[in-house]
């Protein structure tokens, strides 16, 4: 009962957050191009004034789907990012493991998919393929990296992992190479994840059109890009409690407080969102989705396969 | 209501229409969304599909091709929306007065509220217009 409570105030904390860091994102991004950038609460403008315009479902759509599945994704991405950012606060596991967690992301992608090929648009149509193969190329690295850190502590309980952190006093990035070869290949896999700039094939602006997203409009788009900011959120904290969880380091000196533990967490979070999905958007330009296929077929598969066999040795 | 009001004006995600301008002003509008000029500051951002769209920013006089094109463009826009016609083209039709070929100006077709003129207009005045268009709509 408690950890249902714990959930439920979770939701509009991550809601907060997540709109919050893209409002940061931007900003950050506007100062790197030498520009003042819009203020950090714009993505709040956004919502409400998406949420204030009118409703247009296009004669082409099947609008039953076209109109549930923005819901959906939203949903599913914000109890994605709760479950871990509740398990923290309750200091205990919340309502399943790493495969749920990883399961509800994977659904908001999937869902904005159906909605662009559900839209009637060629352009939604082409937003879906290269999706989809995106999908492929980065989905299997991931899930090997949550293998591997499986493995290794034999347990799939988010917080246990968290805990062995605490536990042995150190990132579990740092604690063995197998887990650094697994840590690399999850970042490695975020900017895919999130669709930013080197990889947003899917939702090329000035190529397709926002690919899925081009015939969303009014309170669908604002539910939409609530989705994706709420799992960029919840993917950064995610690999932050997973690899790089800081307040593990200072358990030597001292414990750290629930709060300030997850005020820690937090501020982490913000600092690995910037240099992974920030720092890429910036710097990179938009690659070809064959390049993208390849490069994560390459890398990070065989970054989370060395892993996984590091791990079977006990590495 | 107030909220809304508020976010409206802070947050006009712009969609760019030529209707058979000569690109000059297009070339003004792209220049208007570097970083030098930075209207992501006001919370402007280009979208490419005008149902995401708040304002529509109109260039040239509507030629006879692109009549019906300039209708729906418009009707995808999801209200409530602010037509800004950029360039004297789109005040008047400018070289074009008279021409067999031409349907426009702008405001003959749609309801536009704001004109920015110059041939073509500086980045500042197309600020300014999509200032003055969400004052006068929301303000």
């Amino acid at each position: 009962m408690n950890t249902v409570i714990i959930l439920l105030i979770t939701f509009p904390l991550v809601f907060l957050l997540s709109l919050l860091f893209e409002g940061i994102d931007r900003k950050v991004h506007a100062r790197m191009q030498k520009r003042i950038g819009p203020p950090i609460i714009q993505p709040f403008y956004d919502f409400v004034k998406l949420f204030n315009k009118e409703r247009i479902i296009p004669m082409t759509a099947s609008s039953r789907i076209f109109t549930t599945v923005p819901i959906i994704a939203a949903a599913a991405s914000i109890l994605g990012a709760s479950i871990p950012v509740a398990s923290l606060i309750a200091g205990s596991n919340v309502g399943g493991d790493l495969i749920i967690i990883l399961y509800l992301l994977t659904i908001s992608p999937i869902m904005v998919m159906i909605g662009g090929s559900s839209s009637g648009n060629p352009y939604g149509a082409v937003g879906f393929s290269r999706k989809m193969t995106m999908l492929i190329a980065y989905e299997v690295p991931m899930l090997i990296c949550i293998l591997s850190v499986s493995v290794n502590y034999t347990s799939l309980a988010y917080y246990d992992i968290v805990l062995t952190q605490v536990k042995i006093g150190s990132l579990l990035a740092l604690a063995r190479p197998s887990m650094a070869a697994a840590a690399a290949a999850f970042v490695l896999c975020m900017p895919a994840y999130t669709e930013t700039v080197p990889f947003d094939m899917s939702e090329a602006k000035t190529e397709i059109v926002h690919g899925s997203l081009v015939e969303y409009g009014g309170p669908y788009l604002g539910l939409v890009k609530l989705a994706k900011s709420a799992s960029n959120f919840a993917l950064s904290f995610l690999a932050v409690s997973l690899f790089f969880y800081t307040p593990a380091l200072l358990e030597r000196y001292f414990s750290p407080e629930l709060g300030g533990a997850m005020l820690l967490c937090l501020v982490t979070t913000l600092i690995f969102m910037v240099f992974t999905m920030t720092v890429p958007r910036t710097i990179f330009a938009r690659l070809k989705i064959g390049q993208a296929f390849k490069f994560y077929w390459l890398v990070p598969l065989t970054l989370s396969i060395i892993s996984v066999a590091l791990s079977i040795l006990g590495l | 209501m107030k909220i809304a009001a508020r976010s409206r004006i802070k947050s006009p995600w712009l969609f760019h229409l030529n209707t058979g301008s000569c690109a000059g002003c297009d070339i003004e509008i792209v220049a208007t969304l570097t970083p030098r000029y930075d209207v992501e500051r006001l919370g402007c951002i280009l979208v490419g599909s005008p149902r995401h769209a708040d304002v529509l920013l109109v260039t040239g006089p509507v030629t006879r091709q692109m009549l019906p094109r300039f209708i729906r463009v418009y009707e995808q826009v999801p209200e409530p929306k602010v037509v800004v016609a950029v360039g004297v083209c789109a005040i008047s039709g400018s070289p074009f007065v008279g021409s067999q070929m031409i349907e426009g100006p702008p405001d003959k077709i749609v309801p536009v509220d704001v004109y920015v003129a110059g041939c073509p207009p500086r980045p500042e005045a197309i600020v300014n217009g999509i200032v003055t268009a969400l004052k006068k709509k929301f303000g």
